[in-house]
């Protein structure tokens, strides 16, 4: 808040008298007071919590990073990692995007060659808000870009503290979007300059700035379609100039060959339709200024018509050539994540695994609130003024705001991307309003520069009907008496939604976004906090008293967590990249416990690991996550698990009395509730009430067969089951040779007294004799 | 070079086609075009993609200890979920908010009377004001916790 007011005050400053020197000195302070308001702001989980890694995606580029920070690049870019999809193993160099962990590992790399000696844990977990800083820093530059100085500083602090970016960069969301928003609004910025100035070394940097951003996060496909939508619109405005020209083909063709030496880009930007409108925007650049080329030597008329059929031409070729490509498997198609931006019900029906995970939801109103407050309405009237006032870098704007706008209302997720623009057209709107509310208030004699502008416009307009002058004098003088009162009256207003703007934020970030959902808290009636700490008491338990290679079978969710916490081996995790080996260990967690068995026997599985809430009203377990492992498994295994038969007749998912009987023996019901029906958590209600879904369970006495109870957490969040091994041989009824047996019997403990007793050396590849020889002695002793 | 040219011609004769630009096609104005992007954002915002993928009901409904059913505007304590009805409502007021914010900037304009300004600045003033408390108010419903704690 205070620093919304600090803008004010500049805005009046910078109007009222103009010293350059006031100005910069207020301009990095406000961006410094930005920057610190905006790190504090993401410290709430560290302050009360600890220093520690947040959700799931996190553990595995902080499991990543070490790797690297410990074994070097190169190593790293090699690393295969044969802890994680068992059998299968990952490529871990191949497949993922390494900015984040080159980041970190540098800046840990200079701390120590200061030496400064920093856990690299500690990098992994304030790095996210100490770029939030950056991204603010860029954003003023995008701002001041497009608009003015003033909206810039608007922009700056409203990016700081809006809880839409918050959300992805507090302390300890070591993700790959905190750092890579910050990329991308630079690129922009470097991109707009690039075509203001048409300068190759504004283009060449924001190729470089691309770079970078293809290296964190994978949507830099959003740069890649942007910018050339960008150039196109330009192009069909009648805009072409020889500065977009001129950025374009060098932006292209140097972040080209840039994002290419990403491994695991790789060949994509070639050969993938999401990068195909690039190549053809870069085609019609080329073939327009061609055009404009030929223009001079050809007269008006034969000009017409050439241009006309070439521009048909050229637009049919690219098409036809992409259309083919694609058809003759040059050029993969859309690939299902994105192509479910368009086609909204796509992945409902078809890709199960994404339309799962949460954040890919679609948004609602709420999400829209919650995460932008005010701008949200603000927002629109930064484009109004964009649109209103256009020229080369505000149509980039318009676009941007238009297509993010778009995305986030597809995907929870993607409000992240819309998040900056939407704090640059509302910082717009608010300077431009403050702007005219405030500066009338200071009138004839500091502005006459800009009133007399605004006077010989009005009289220009004026002149054609000379008698109204006399009034046209008065009107300011009245204007003065109304402006004191309701302008004031105006601001005031803004300046009270924008300090509650402030406390929402603050809320926000403290109640919703700050919890690092492996140590959950709970409030008591009189204030006092509980830490749940079962999460990690569990992956400690793992990593202590389970054998190095043992395998664990989870739901991909906390597969991550598993490997980076547990250190143990998983069958699947968040890296969603084999959809069959998820279905396999959905299907075995939604068949009863023998067909699950098979599955387990075949996948080579030693524990099972089921998060279940219902003893303190977790709601994020997995019997609520229960559905989509049906899902997806239905998806590959589609006569042996069927959606139906988990619903009651009524179509109901219950796991009370009335629940469907298949879904009452399946294992994953069973490994929830194992012992669940002994226990009673207080008088009031039943023993084996749920309280997540607020039932009392149906299946209570049932026993493992297969499966035998290793761990459960204190409050029984986590439960770890070993499955046993394959049962002995039955026994047969008349044994032979009894005898033998107790001989061989007496004969191992003899030979183990022995050894103990007087020692004998081992040749190897040769019999001792001493050792035959004090095995004979002890035999001859029993 | 003319003769080149020319080869073609010798066989065929040149139709006598006009090229015309059609009327209808022209740069659009920048109110067709903000009109445009405000008419989507609205839709946007009130979550028309939500309605048209999760097909939610347009008003829920409860059953009190008696069993009558109440009509319930809002789907409570899910930020996730809503009905059709009140994300239009609340779009609406987003937009009634940005409308009111572009009607304080019309104010500005010189050639307008004492008393047609003070209105409109009260109206575009009322309409931020209203439309920002009322969204609160929503909030309030949707997560009865909303800035209590």
């Amino acid at each position: 808040m205070a620093d919304a007011d600090l803008v004010v005050r500049q805005d009046i400053r910078s109007a009222m008298w103009n010293p350059g020197g006031w100005k910069s000195l207020l301009t990095f302070f406000i961006l410094a007071l930005a920057w610190l308001a905006g790190f504090s702001a993401r410290l709430f989980a560290v302050i009360r919590f600890e220093s520690i890694i947040h959700e799931f995606d996190p553990w595995f580029n902080y499991r990543a990073t070490h790797y690297m920070v410990e074994n070097g690049f190169y190593n790293f870019l090699n690393w295969f990692d044969d802890r994680a999809w068992y059998p299968l193993g990952r490529i871990v160099g191949g497949t993922v995007y390494p900015g984040l962990m080159v980041t970190s590992g540098s800046i840990h790399w200079v701390l120590n060659l200061l030496h400064i000696p920093v856990h690299i844990r500690d990098i992994c977990v304030f790095l996210a808000p100490v770029f939030s800083g950056m991204t603010s820093m860029s954003v003023f530059l995008f701002t001041k870009e497009i608009w003015n100085p003033g909206a810039g500083l608007f922009a700056a602090c409203f990016i700081a503290i809006v809880p839409g970016y918050i959300s992805r960069s507090v302390a300890g969301s070591y993700d790959n979007e905190g750092i890579a928003i910050f990329a991308l609004m630079f690129t922009y910025y470097l991109w707009i300059k690039a075509v203001k100035t048409g300068q190759v070394f504004w283009s060449i940097c924001s190729a470089l700035s691309y770079f970078y951003m293809v290296s964190a996060w994978g949507g830099y496909v959003f740069i890649i379609n942007l910018v050339p939508l960008h150039v196109f619109v330009l192009l069909l405005m009648g805009r072409y100039s020889q500065r977009i020209y001129t950025s374009y083909t060098c932006f292209y063709i140097v972040g080209l060959i840039l994002s290419m030496q990403i491994p695991f880009v790789g060949f994509q930007p070639i050969r993938t339709s999401e990068h195909m409108a690039a190549a053809g925007v870069f085609a019609l650049l080329n073939a327009y200024a061609f055009l404009r080329y030929i223009q001079n030597f050809l007269t008006k008329a034969e000009f017409r018509y050439f241009f006309i059929a070439a521009v048909t031409c050229a637009a049919a070729i690219v098409f036809v050539a992409v259309v083919g490509l694609t058809w003759a498997g040059y050029i993969a198609p859309w690939s299902g994540r994105f192509y479910s931006l368009w086609d909204t019900g796509y992945a409902k029906i078809h890709i199960p695994i994404i339309a799962s995970v949460s954040e890919h939801q679609p948004t609602t109103w709420v999400s829209f609130f919650f995460d932008l407050h005010i701008l949200v309405c603000a927002f629109p009237v930064g484009a109004w003024y964009c649109i209103k006032n256009v020229n080369d870098e505000r149509v980039f704007v318009v676009l941007y705001a238009i297509f993010a706008s778009y995305f986030a209302g597809v995907m929870v997720r993607l409000m992240l991307t819309l998040t900056p623009v939407v704090c640059v057209l509302a910082a717009i709107a608010f300077s431009k309003t403050f702007e005219v509310y405030l500066k009338d208030d200071s009138p004839k004699s500091s502005q006459k520069g800009g009133d007399e502008n605004g006077d010989n416009k009005n009289d220009r307009l004026y002149d054609k009907v000379g008698n109204k002058k006399k009034i046209r004098d008065d009107k300011p003088k009245d204007d003065e008496g109304l402006g004191i009162n309701v302008k004031s009256i105006i601001i005031v207003a803004l300046l009270m939604m924008l300090m509650l703007f402030a406390v929402h934020c603050t809320w926000v970030t403290s109640s919703a976004y700050s919890s690092p959902s492996i140590v959950l808290a709970s409030y008591g009636q009189g204030g006092s906090r509980t830490i749940l700490d079962d999460f990690r008491e569990a992956y400690y338990w793992l990593r202590q008293n389970t054998h190095d290679k043992a395998r664990i079978m989870s739901w991909w969710d906390y597969g991550y967590q598993i490997a980076g916490m547990g250190n143990r081996t998983t069958l699947v995790d968040n890296n969603t990249w084999n959809n069959s080996h998820i279905a396999l260990v959905g299907k075995a967690m939604s068949s009863n416990e023998s067909a699950a068995y098979e599955i387990m026997r075949t996948l080579d599985v030693n524990y099972v690991l089921v998060i279940f809430g219902g003893v303190i009203g977790y709601s994020g377990d997995d019997i609520n996550k229960f559905l989509w492992m049906v899902r997806i498994a239905e998806g590959e295994h589609p006569k042996d698990i069927r959606e139906v038969d988990y619903f009651t007749p009524q179509g109901e998912f219950r796991v009370d009395s009335a629940g469907s009987k298949t879904l009452l023996n399946c294992l994953m019901y069973k490994l929830s509730y194992y012992r669940f029906g002994q226990l009673q958590l207080d008088f009031r209600s039943p023993a084996g009430f749920d309280r997540t879904r607020g039932v009392e369970i149906g299946n209570k006495n049932f026993d493992l067969t297969y499966l035998e109870e290793a761990y459960t957490t204190e409050h029984w969040l986590v439960r770890i089951y070993k499955v046993k091994d394959l049962e002995n041989r039955k026994k047969l009824k008349n044994p032979h040779k009894p005898i033998r047996k107790s001989k061989r019997k007496s004969l191992r403990g003899g030979k183990k007294v022995g050894v103990i007793k007087n020692k004998s050396k081992v040749v190897k590849g040769r019999k001792s004799k001493t050792a035959s020889a004090s095995s004979r002695s002890s035999k001859s002793k029993k | 070079m003319e003769v080149l040219y020319g080869i073609p011609f010798t066989v065929l004769e040149c139709p006598n086609l006009k090229l015309k630009k059609p009327s209808w096609l022209k740069k659009p104005s920048p109110m067709f075009v903000f009109a445009a992007v405000l008419t989507s954002y609205f839709l946007v915002t009130g979550g028309i993609i939500y309605d048209v993928i999760v097909e939610p009901p347009s008003i829920g409904s409860t059953t009190d200890e008696r069993g009558n059913s109440k009509p319930v505007a809002f789907m409570p304590y899910r930020v996730n979920g809503q009905y059709i009805m009140e994300g239009l409502a609340s779009s609406f007021l987003f937009t009634l908010g940005g409308l009111g914010f572009v009607i304080l900037d019309q104010t500005n304009k010189p050639l307008m009377p004492k008393l047609n300004r003070i209105l409109l600045i009260c109206f575009g003033a009322g309409a931020v004001v209203i439309a920002f408390f009322t969204c609160r108010v929503f909030m309030r419903i949707k997560l009865p916790g909303y800035m209590q704690s």
